[in-house]
């Protein structure tokens, strides 16, 4: 019997210890504050965007999904914004050297703000699992939808999750 | 009873150890995902052989996934 208890709190150490707490949709989203990748200025807070969809997305230049989203959000968010919808995408490099993420939006740059978290606190306060991760975060700060990994057909299901978040909010 | 606070400074010590077996983060990735890294140096020669081996023995699959180790999809 002694045995079988021991067991199960070797066990139960062993879970605990590789537990690791994801942000999960209809949670409000964990503080992010970063400075930014490119101009080295900030920090930039998401809860400055308070009050605006927020697309916050996880990446890095080693991630070929990742580059691959990139462009397609930057058409996303200006569209949306061009059509008056209070959208932004804020995004998070995790390179452990920000020059790579900085090389990579050189060649492709966007309009959006990039910060850079080197030492990955933001990903690991949200627990993510794969690269890309984004965050669709509603006005009031709660997250409405995880979305992992990225390919090209994402992009419309997202702005879809977008338009009819912006018809609830509006 | 006496078996088990025996044993607790043994228990204490295996959590502490196991603490520290941490897989690699999703964003810690990135020296992973080198070329480098890569099993198969060479992608051109493992399609190639990997064709030459569905070619004789009419099966296939088994090797590897597509990708480095980023654990990107």
């Amino acid at each position: 019997m002694d045995n079988i208890k021991l067991t199960f709190i070797f066990l139960a150490l062993m879970a605990m210890s590789s537990m690791v707490q994801a942000a999960q949709e209809g949670e409000i989203a964990p503080a992010v504050a970063l400075p930014l990748l490119q101009d080295s200025g900030g920090p930039v807070s998401l809860a400055e965007y308070e009050g605006q969809i927020v697309y916050l997305d996880f990446w890095a230049s080693w991630c070929p999904p990742c580059l691959v989203s990139m462009p397609i959000m930057n058409e996303i968010r200006n569209r949306l914004q061009d059509e008056g919808i209070a959208f932004e995408v804020l995004a998070v490099n995790v390179d452990s050297d920000p020059r790579d993420g900085i090389d990579f939006l050189l060649d492709s740059p966007v309009d959006f703000v990039v910060l850079s978290d080197p030492k990955g606190t933001s990903p690991a306060a949200y627990g993510v699992r794969g690269m890309p991760t984004s965050y669709l975060i509603d006005p009031e700060g709660k997250i409405v939808m995880v979305h992992e990994g990225f390919k090209r057909s994402d992009g419309e299901k997202i702005k879809q999750q977008i338009l009819e978040m912006a018809g609830n909010t509006q | 009873m006496k078996k088990f606070l025996a044993l607790l400074p043994l228990i204490i010590l295996a959590g502490l150890v196991c603490s520290s077996c941490q897989p690699v983060q999703a964003w810690e990735r990135g020296t992973l995902a080198k070329p480098e890294m890569a099993i198969d140096a060479d992608p051109m020669e493992t399609t190639l052989n990997s064709h030459i081996f569905f070619s004789k023995e009419a099966s296939n699959g088994g090797h590897n996934a597509a990708g480095g180790g980023c654990g990107c999809n």
